[in-house]
């Protein structure tokens, strides 16, 4: 029963991690450049449902659109600030750029908001259920539905759809996507927006449960990134099936193990999979990498 | 929105305090800079720190000109010596320092050689154990309330088998090897003593293993959200343990985060309680903090305040040099608003400990039991 209870967590969080570390896939593949903020985008999403909830006393599915809006409009003016004007310059420059800018989305959230935790509203009411001596916790079933859902939406969007296929082609070969009329800009702007749309989602999920604080997408960022490696530079696939081993670690291997001699093995598997695969479970060749 | 508007008040007041004491000085006026980490990892401790001692200056006894530059110190050691070293172009005779360890521990040789005492609420330790006679601790270290806690479990609670859950970092290692030596003291062994990462988001894993070891007791020593989130993640599996938690369960903030029921069985440690006064001193501090700043005050800034308004007090009584005023911190005895603070010869100022519980229907404590004149773990 326990481990079938740890399992539901590890989905759970997994799930949220994926959704992180689908946004950081997309930039990944519509610039090149890897996008540090992806974690403040995160902490930005939980503060936004704060924000939201305090303002608008409805329940947590009817702000979740509301706060999907609010970073997909953020993500263009984040890609207007940090990538646009630096694009031609060396890609350390739009990684900088990225750091940067989510250093200021940290300190700009301690200033307005202090540096206390914050709750965002439950998306179903919070609680469990209970089934049994089986526990569920609402919001983790909650998280693995949107997470589910933004997932295949993202899939049909990009698989289904024509500004999918153009999203893709200037992921592919930006050139090429330019030559034959895709309006390369704003695919790229795009690219951004969808991936602070993820990055909000799950921020709003995740500040029910964890809470969030100025600081608590720092370390969602190296996960995102880990996952990716795990996964696959470059693999939507794979950046979800890493996320899920990340998660399966943090509350699987180390409800055996201690904490630290759990992480000490999903680094040492990261390893080991750099050795004996370096494209990841699911890449293709290898890629440049930023 | 109405929090982030006192939010934006507190720091609007603190820049004008700040932006007041980069005017040109009275030459009578005496600097005590105030280096405090006001953003990064501890910044919620920070500002409650930095509030604290805005506060004491605020009140400082009629006659004395205090100039107090605020500088943020992050959570950097590097940071708080370049804070230091430019705090020391204003003279100072006391510096209000810093309540991270590393910091500390990164100051205290530049204190020593330039004579200047610190005044801090840090809780590492080792800072006193150092040998310097400029430091001066206005918070009970982890060697005197882990004691507190430790003794609440055994005598008050009953309980044999308790579980440590800590953070990983330096500040839970410390609270665990405490825990650990005074339960050893009381003759206890913990069935579980295990630390945890701070980006740990899930702690079902540990309180699984807490459970089947059998644990009568959980006794976490965690950050504020991951202190919050064992409660609820405890109350939602109805485990029916009690909890006795280190002192992030006992500030507001965290209270804030969970629904009452979720608080039934919950106590935590903590140096003071400034949402509890129980004299008129405190009472005005508490009323003067939420109209300045818009919030409740915790520990920390209760501490705070205390070390500053003895450090004033000494100003005010005649010492006016850094080596008088540390002759007069390491031998006067002041009655603060959270207790008597004296030295013990080594600058440790606070001896005693409170435990406060909830009882399930606020996110109010009440104060279960107090500890004065603790004898420190060694």
């Amino acid at each position: 029963m326990l481990a079938l209870q740890l399992l539901v967590n590890a989905v759970a969080l997994g799930a949220a991690y994926a959704l992180v570390a689908l946004g950081f896939v997309l930039v990944l593949n519509a610039t090149g450049a890897v996008n540090f903020a992806q974690g403040d985008m995160v902490m930005a999403g939980g503060y936004a449902a704060v924000v939201l909830a305090g303002s608008l006393p409805v329940p947590g599915l009817v702000l979740l659109p509301l706060v999907l809006l609010l970073t997909a409009a953020f993500g263009v003016v984040f890609s207007l600030i940090a990538y646009f004007p630096l694009r031609a310059r060396p890609p350390a420059a739009v990684f900088i750029s990225t750091i940067a800018t989510g250093i200021i989305l940290q300190n700009g959230a301690n200033l307005l908001f202090g540096a206390e935790p914050r709750a965002a509203p439950a998306l179903l009411g919070g609680g469990i259920l209970r089934l049994g001596a089986f526990v569920l916790p609402r919001q983790s079933l909650a998280i693995i539905a949107v997470a589910a859902v933004l997932g295949l939406a993202q899939h049909w969007l990009l698989r289904r759809t024509q500004f999918g296929r153009a999203l893709r082609a200037t992921a592919q070969d930006r050139e090429m996507a330019r030559a034959v009329g895709v309006r390369v800009d704003r695919m790229i702007a795009a690219s951004f927006a969808l991936a602070t749309t993820l990055a909000g989602a799950a921020g709003f999920l995740l500040a029910n449960q964890f809470f969030v604080t100025p600081t608590s997408g720092s370390d969602l960022i190296l996960k995102a990134y880990i996952a990716v490696t795990i996964g696959g530079w470059g693999s939507l696939a794979g950046a979800v099936l890493g996320a899920m081993l990340i998660a399966l670690f943090e509350v699987g291997v180390s409800a055996v193990l201690s904490y630290e001699a759990a992480m000490a093995a999903l680094y040492a598997v990261l390893l080991a999979l750099l050795w004996l695969r370096p494209q990841g479970l699911i890449g293709e060749a290898a890629r440049a990498r930023a | 929105m109405a929090q982030s508007s006192r939010s934006l008040l507190a720091a609007a007041f603190a820049a004008a305090l700040l932006c007041g004491a980069a005017a040109p000085a009275p030459a009578a006026e005496l600097a005590i800079p105030i280096l405090v980490p006001v953003t990064g990892f501890l910044s919620l401790e920070g500002q409650s720190q930095r509030n604290g001692a805005l506060l004491a200056m605020a009140d400082a006894p009629p006659g004395l000109a205090i100039r107090h530059p605020v500088a943020d110190t992050g959570v950097s050691p590097a940071v708080a010596v370049n804070a230091f070293e430019k705090a020391l172009g204003e003279k100072p005779v006391a510096v209000i320092a810093p309540m991270l360890g590393t910091e500390m521990l990164a100051l205290l040789p530049l204190a020593l050689e330039n004579k200047v005492p610190l005044v801090t609420i840090s809780g590492t330790a080792k800072i006193t154990e150092l040998g310097n006679p400029w430091i001066f601790r206005f918070f009970p270290g982890d060697n005197v309330v882990k004691l507190a806690q430790a003794r609440y479990i055994a005598e008050v609670l009953g309980a044999k088998h308790p579980a440590i859950i800590a953070q990983s970092d330096a500040y839970g290692q410390s609270g665990q090897h405490y825990l650990e030596a005074a339960f050893a003291d009381l003759g206890i062994k913990p069935v579980l003593s295990e630390t945890v990462d701070v980006e740990v988001k899930d702690l079902l894993p540990v309180l699984s293993k807490a459970r089947a070891a059998g644990a009568d007791v959980l006794v976490p020593h965690l950050h504020a959200p991951a202190t919050a989130l064992l409660v609820k993640q405890a109350s939602a599996l109805g485990l029916g343990l009690p909890i006795v938690s280190g002192s992030a369960m006992a500030t507001p903030s965290t209270a804030a985060l969970l629904d009452p029921a979720e608080l039934k069985g919950v106590c935590a440690e903590s140096a003071s309680a400034p949402i509890l006064p129980t004299a008129p001193a405190g009472e005005r501090f508490l009323a003067e903090y939420r109209k300045t700043f818009g919030g409740e005050p915790d520990t920390y800034a209760l501490a705070q305040y205390d070390g500053a308004m003895m450090l004033l007090d000494a100003i005010a009584a005649g010492a006016r040099t850094p080596a008088a005023i540390r002759e007069a911190l390491a031998t006067r005895s002041y009655r603060g608003i959270a207790m008597t603070y004296r030295s013990d010869g080594a600058g440790n100022m606070a001896h005693s400990a409170l435990i406060l519980c909830y009882d399930g229907t606020s996110r109010k404590p009440r104060i279960a039991r107090r500890y004065d004149d603790i004898v420190a773990l060694k």
